[in-house]
């Protein structure tokens, strides 16, 4: 076993490829996972005087390497080669995999987590001492740092301007979105990295900022194992994947002096737990897992929309949110890139392909189920000896009506900016022109494989609060059973949230890593 | 030194029966006389195989020209062959956990069943012997089936043989897709 502990000074982005076959380091934290959460938790800690190991799954990646194709992109950039979705592949999940995490593939959509949201979780859920009011530096500083401004009508292309439209005519309040970006070109591909480096992902911030401040990165090493002894999570045990092959080619132990801090994101967090054996006496560690299960409706327009170009996303309409007893959802749009769009379409052979032809004439509005403010119990994970993790996740009755009525909304929206007709992405689909075809969306079969459905934001599965029975982790992120380890990614949030997650999880984790710095002072002066 | 690194050693049978496909593929797939008629090669692949068999291969290809645009596309078109859709897919899910892949071998090999087509649509022919006319059946039953397996089943196939397809330079300008656009690269 190779020691590879750093010595003091400015840390580095190490690559798999040059660790030995066997190596360990130790350090003060071990971080797992580079994106929002993990980032910002590793560069406060660094920045603190703690000497800090982020170890990450994905390879590190640039601007050099983004070249806006798709073929190239999920399979290098995001979990499972492209090809995460739910155990029966009824939901297909975006989520990324490199260094940046998330953040390298991000759509660049930034809210503050609802203050309705922050209700629900005191009222119901058992968080304590978390509020706007607490947030609001937290959120201030990460606003600062990835240069998010107001919404800005010069990021309006013409897939959002007709949300705009359709949303402004029917008195549904559309509003422009705020985004990470600096010095953005507009391109549209941001899903598929940023060639320009002008989104402002972890990648381009605070990887950099935690790496400045001497943190080390380890990438491609896929985090199989957390150690833990008599109650302390110890080191984390990683497999050294070969690029070519992502099979184990080595192994990584990182041994962590004060903590461990997990930020593989929901889904990856819980199965390391679960994996691990470790720290799941509540029972709760991978259930409820939300999704924002996602349904698309296709528009055509006469005139060009090219979706492909522009921000992908720059107006949002969330006058849906709160459907009283019903499930609520907000409206988005989605970039319309061929492979992903060609796959969200029906169908086989020439039938499919004379809809892809009008790719450019198409208008994607997407409606994101707000789960897991009601009784919907969302998605449970399961973890085998490979390491292969699989999510359970059943559409309930009252998910199947809030698609229903979303797909009704998205289709008058659509109808009132002007669309020419629409096309649900139901395997039988209905082709909607006027009006009173809406009413038909009812009859139309709603199951698993049955509807197009994706997620980009997966939240849950290691809820905070301060009942240890029906959470994992306390409301500044410290796990009830293993007190050295704390979890700052999207798994913490009780619920979904009811808008783009991502700021929110770079809020959350920067408030949790302010308070273990106030446990920790540095052991020595750097 | 640690002691958890050693991995457990995978049980294949549990990892079958837990398996997407798992159960419903091992009932059916292989055992008996009607399942051996054998699979029809059309084409060598181009390149040196990396999880599939020769004749999981050929019925890879066999449904991506299915999935793809096909008989009423004009001349223009690539066929899934030219893109070599069937041999991206197959190095895209040799990088894939073991199991993954394990099951994309199994779901080739439902998918080719003479006893599965006999069960589901009444004709004892391999997929890869069926006429095109016959294979878009035999797909379309898989799509609408009241069993959820074969409608995940379908869905693996459709989204891996279209994405490798729809995602090729080659088929931009056909969809009326520009392409990514130049952007301006500084120095390193």
């Amino acid at each position: 076993m190779t020691d590879l502990s750093p010595a003091p000074g400015a840390g580095r982005i190490h690559a798999g490829a040059t660790l030995p076959p066997m190596s360990a380091v130790e350090v003060d934290f071990c971080v797992v996972g580079s994106g929002a959460g993990g980032s910002i938790a590793a560069a406060t800690l660094a920045q603190a005087g703690a000497r800090v190991a982020i170890v990450e799954e994905g390879a590190h990646l640039t601007k050099r390497d983004f070249n806006m194709q798709e073929a190239w992109a999920y399979p290098a950039l995001y979990q499972e080669h492209g090809n995460r979705s739910t155990d029966d592949l009824a939901i297909m999940i975006l989520q990324g995999r490199a260094v940046g995490g998330g953040t390298t593939v991000n759509w660049t959509s930034s809210f503050r987590t609802p203050e309705a949201t922050l209700r629900l979780w005191a009222e119901r859920h058992g968080v304590r001492g978390i509020d706007a009011a607490v947030l609001e530096p937290h959120f201030a500083a990460v606003e600062a740092r990835l240069s998010i401004g107001p919404g800005n009508e010069d990021d309006v292309n013409r897939n959002n301007r007709k949300l705009w439209d359709g949303a402004a005519r029917l008195g549904w309040g559309p509003e422009l979105i705020r985004r990470s970006v600096k010095g953005c070109a507009r391109l549209g591909f941001c899903g598929l990295g940023c060639p320009l480096d002008a989104k402002q992902s972890a990648l381009v911030t605070y990887v950099p900022d935690a790496v400045a401040a001497g943190a080390d990165v380890y990438t491609d090493c896929r985090v199989r194992l957390v150690e833990t002894d008599r109650g302390r999570a110890r080191a984390v045990v990683a497999d050294v994947l070969d690029r070519s092959t992502d099979r184990p080619r080595g192994r990584f132990v990182v041994y962590a002096r004060r903590g461990i801090i997990l930020a593989g994101g929901a889904i990856n967090t819980p199965a390391l737990l679960l994996r691990s054996k470790a720290g799941t006496g509540s029972g709760v560690v991978g259930k409820r897992t939300f999704l924002h299960p996602t349904v698309p409706l296709a528009a055509f327009y006469d005139e060009p929309i090219e979706g492909f170009y522009g921000a992908p996303q720059s107006v949002s309409v969330h006058h849906f949110v709160n459907r009283g007893d019903d499930v609520g959802y907000f409206l988005e749009t989605a970039p319309t890139q061929p492979m992903l769009t060609a796959i969200a379409f029906p169908g086989a052979g020439d039938a499919h392909r004379r809809v892809v032809e009008r790719l450019a004439h198409v208008q994607a509005t997407i409606a994101l189920l707000v789960d897991g403010h009601h009784d919907d119990p969302g998605g449970t994970l399961a973890v085998d000896g490979e390491g292969r993790v699989r999510l359970h996740y059943p559409i309930s009755p009252a998910l199947r009506e809030a698609a229903v009525h979303a797909l009704g909304s998205m289709a008058r929206l659509q109808l009132a900016a002007g669309a020419r007709e629409l096309m649900t992405l139901h395997e039988s689909p209905l082709t909607i022109r006027t009006e009173s075809d809406i009413s038909r969306l009812a009859d139309l079969p709603f199951g698993p494989n049955l509807h197009t459905l994706f997620s980009a934001h997966q939240m849950g599965g290691c809820p905070m609060g301060e009942d240890p029975r029906t959470s994992v982790v306390s409301s500044r992120g410290r796990h009830h059973e293993l007190e050295n380890l704390w979890i700052v990614d999207g798994s913490i949030f009780p619920t979904s949230l009811g808008v783009n997650p991502q700021l929110s999880i770079y809020a959350h984790a920067r408030l949790f890593a302010s308070e273990i710095v106030k446990d920790f002072p540095p052991s020595a002066p750097k | 030194m640690l002691n958890a690194g050693a991995p457990p050693s995978p049980d294949r049978r549990r990892l079958l029966k837990r398996g997407f496909l798992g159960g419903a593929l091992l009932l059916v797939g292989g055992a008996l006389p009607l399942a051996l008629r054998s699979t029809l090669v059309r084409r060598v692949p181009a390149q040196k195989l990396a999880l599939l068999t020769a004749d999981e291969h050929a019925i890879l290809a066999a449904v991506a020209a299915r999935f793809v645009p096909g008989d009423g596309a004009g001349a223009a078109w690539p066929t899934a062959d030219a893109l070599d859709c069937a041999g991206k897919v197959d190095r895209l899910m040799a990088t894939t956990l073991p199991g993954v892949g394990a099951e994309l071998r199994q779901l080739l090999h439902l998918f080719e069943s003479a006893l599965f087509g006999l069960v589901l649509t009444g004709s004892p022919t391999p997929f890869t012997r069926c006429s095109p006319a016959a294979q878009d059946a035999r797909l379309e039953t898989w799509r609408h089936s009241r069993v959820a397996l074969l409608r995940s089943g379908y869905q693996a196939l459709k989204r891996l043989t279209q994405a490798t397809y729809y995602s090729s330079p080659e088929v931009y300008a056909l969809i009326g897709y520009p392409g990514p656009p130049e952007v301006p690269r500084g120095p390193a």
